[in-house]
């Protein structure tokens, strides 16, 4: 395969941009968001992904044919992979698109699927870059992106690639848990916001966050350890014991550290009633960003959920006490 | 974090669009949701079964709420979808004035919306029949008419008897009605299309007078020659005795037809059927 990643967009990368479940190849990671994409910012250390050849019928990536293989290892490999052909990759090419006119795609694109839908049509990933993304193939995967977060939030809908060997899309009915909005901004619970923001930063931290690191944040919010608060009182009494023996959260210990250094981690009460999803809307409430600016995170997040609703398909959301009024 | 309605509601906002121009502040629910994705599968539908479609939806996400009124509702929707360019649509048939909903994009500047089920030759015979529709005196375009146009299409090479039954597709999807061997414009592709058509066709666009959208049929004036939708000229004449033309005051000379009245169709549901089988309705 020849460096043409750029040119063409692959239907799985894209695919896993807009967060679809994938069903036979897991290979393949979301990948670099594209320089004019606001969640390039924000994205982790990921290398852009490989692309089949321009035909339309192109044969997936080299990854998916050993579908029921170890999706991680699969993942390492192709990131490993990916990071080889990051430098030479990079060709000069036409200046990227406002963000403007990649939001009018996301639009046309959330449309046109919407229009094939209601035709019960197949939506086809090359009929979508042929007949709605046309040159700006190399974008497609924000353009996708976006096109899903308006169809997940306004719709209630998931747009999913059911068959990657055929690249097909279909439009999923989801349900959206929306109880934390309630809850976060609900005047009565005041203490969700303040936890919420530690297990935010622990989940995107993607491991453990030190004390330091959650006061630097909480002194965003005028939070200080040292300082009493009108409304949460002591607050690193509150989040160092009554939020740990809440099994809220977990503080321990830094191991081998000196002067002693001690770090936050989701408790088990957490795991089980907030779900990822929940923090990925939190995290974009207060930062004004789509969820997706945290790639990694929100692919996290819809693997959660997917799991969730596959261990208990009547579930509405998970039942929290939390997120009761 | 903007409260949004959250005085008037227990939801609140869903997050904003990041780059989406200004902020809506739309309350964005699993009922209004699921309200738009059963309004986008049917395309367009009565206002009847609007309302019942919007209490089902509450029945299903939301029992304890309260119905909210229709029209708010709706206005509260449209203005998540402002930013999307999509909005809800309200418009009535040309016949009988019963009001419709569909669910359209503002910023179709095409026929493409319905690329994609037709291929290239079938779209432009929807264009030559469009054309055909918007230049007749009746708003309505004869099958003959259309059919001789066969010759003159793009894309691949059409016999009439394919036209027709594309003419069919074209009235099964809502596009097209048929009656009497002539096709006029579905109520649906009126509220799709009145931008394009506009656009398209300015010189021969015909505009009612009393709502200024655009007109396929009604009755006009036959001296100044304005022209006016059914309902609208049933609403506007309605306590008239003696109607006259609001530009010229000449004497009205046709028949004012009844003001659409949801109450009196609900009564007679039972000889709904029978209406259906003598004029062939726009819903």
């Amino acid at each position: 395969m020849s460096e043409q990643s750029k040119d063409v967009c692959d239907p799985n990368s894209a695919a896993e941009a807009s967060n679809s479940e994938v069903h036979s190849s897991l290979g393949v990671p979301g990948g670099l968001s594209p320089p004019a994409s606001q969640a390039a910012t924000l994205a982790g250390p990921e290398s852009p992904p490989l692309g089949p050849t321009d035909a339309p019928l192109a044969s997936p990536p080299p990854q998916a044919p050993s579908e029921e293989g170890d999706p991680k290892a699969l993942q390492q490999a192709a990131e490993e992979g990916r990071a080889h052909q990051a430098p030479s990759a990079a060709q000069p090419g036409p200046a990227p698109p406002a963000p403007a006119q990649l939001v009018q795609k996301a639009h046309e694109l959330m449309w046109y699927v919407l229009v094939k839908d209601q035709k019960r049509m197949i939506i086809w990933f090359p009929d979508m870059v042929k007949d709605v993304i046309g040159s700006y193939k190399k974008w497609c995967r924000s353009i996708l992106r976006r096109t899903s977060l308006i169809l997940a939030r306004v719709f209630g809908l998931h747009l999913r690639l059911t068959s990657l060997h055929t690249m097909e899309f279909s439009l999923v009915k989801a349900l959206e848990p929306e109880e934390l909005d309630r809850v976060a901004l609900s005047n009565r619970m005041p203490m969700t916001g303040l936890l919420l923001m530690i297990l935010s930063l622990i989940y995107v931290k993607g491991r453990g966050a030190r004390e330091s690191a959650v006061w630097n944040v909480l002194r965003i919010l005028g939070l200080r350890p040292w300082k009493k608060h009108s409304t949460f009182g002591d607050v690193r009494k509150l989040i160092t014991e009554e939020f740990v023996q809440q099994n809220y959260l977990k503080y321990q210990r830094v191991p081998h550290v000196e002067p002693p250094e001690y770090e936050f981690f989701w408790g088990s009460r957490a795991s089980r009633e907030i779900t990822k999803m929940q923090i990925m809307e939190f995290l974009a409430r207060v930062f004004k960003k789509d969820p997706q600016a945290w790639p990694s995170r929100y692919r996290e997040a819809l693997e959660e959920a997917r799991a969730l609703r596959e261990a208990d398909p009547t579930a509405h959301c998970p039942r929290s006490s939390v997120s009761e009024d | 974090m903007e409260e949004g309605r959250a005085e008037r509601r227990r939801r609140t906002e869903a997050p904003s669009h990041p780059q989406g121009g200004t902020r809506r502040a739309g309350v964005m629910t699993d009922v209004h949701r699921r309200f738009l994705q059963l309004l986008m599968t049917h395309g367009v539908l009565e206002e009847w079964d609007v309302r019942r479609l919007q209490k089902h939806c509450y029945r299903v996400h939301d029992r304890t709420a309260t119905v909210e009124e229709l029209e708010d509702f709706i206005n509260n929707i449209n203005s998540v979808l402002g930013s999307l360019y999509i909005e809800i649509k309200k418009g009535a048939t040309e016949d009988d004035g019963r009001p419709v909903y569909a669910l359209v994009n503002l910023a179709t500047t095409s026929v493409s919306k319905m690329a994609s089920d037709f291929a290239e030759n079938e779209l432009d015979l929807f264009r030559k029949a469009l054309e055909l529709i918007i230049d007749s005196e009746t708003g309505f375009a004869s099958s003959t008419n259309i059919l001789n146009l066969v010759d003159q299409l793009k894309g691949k090479k059409m016999r009439k008897k394919e036209a027709e039954q594309v003419l069919q597709k074209f009235v099964q999807n809502k596009w097209l009605i048929e009656k009497e061997g002539e096709f006029t414009l579905h109520s649906r592709a009126i509220l799709e299309m009145e931008q394009y058509i506009r656009e398209m066709y300015p010189d021969a666009v015909k505009i009612c007078n009393i709502c200024h959208s655009l007109l396929i049929q009604g009755q006009s004036c036959e001296t100044c020659g304005i022209r006016m939708h059914l309902p609208c000229t049933a609403k506007y004449f309605q306590s008239s005795p003696e109607p006259r033309c609001p530009h010229c005051n000449d004497y009205w000379p046709h028949e004012i037809p009844e003001v659409f009245d949801p109450e009196k169709e609900r009564e007679a549901g039972t000889s709904r059927a029978n209406k259906r089988s003598l004029r062939s309705r726009q819903h």
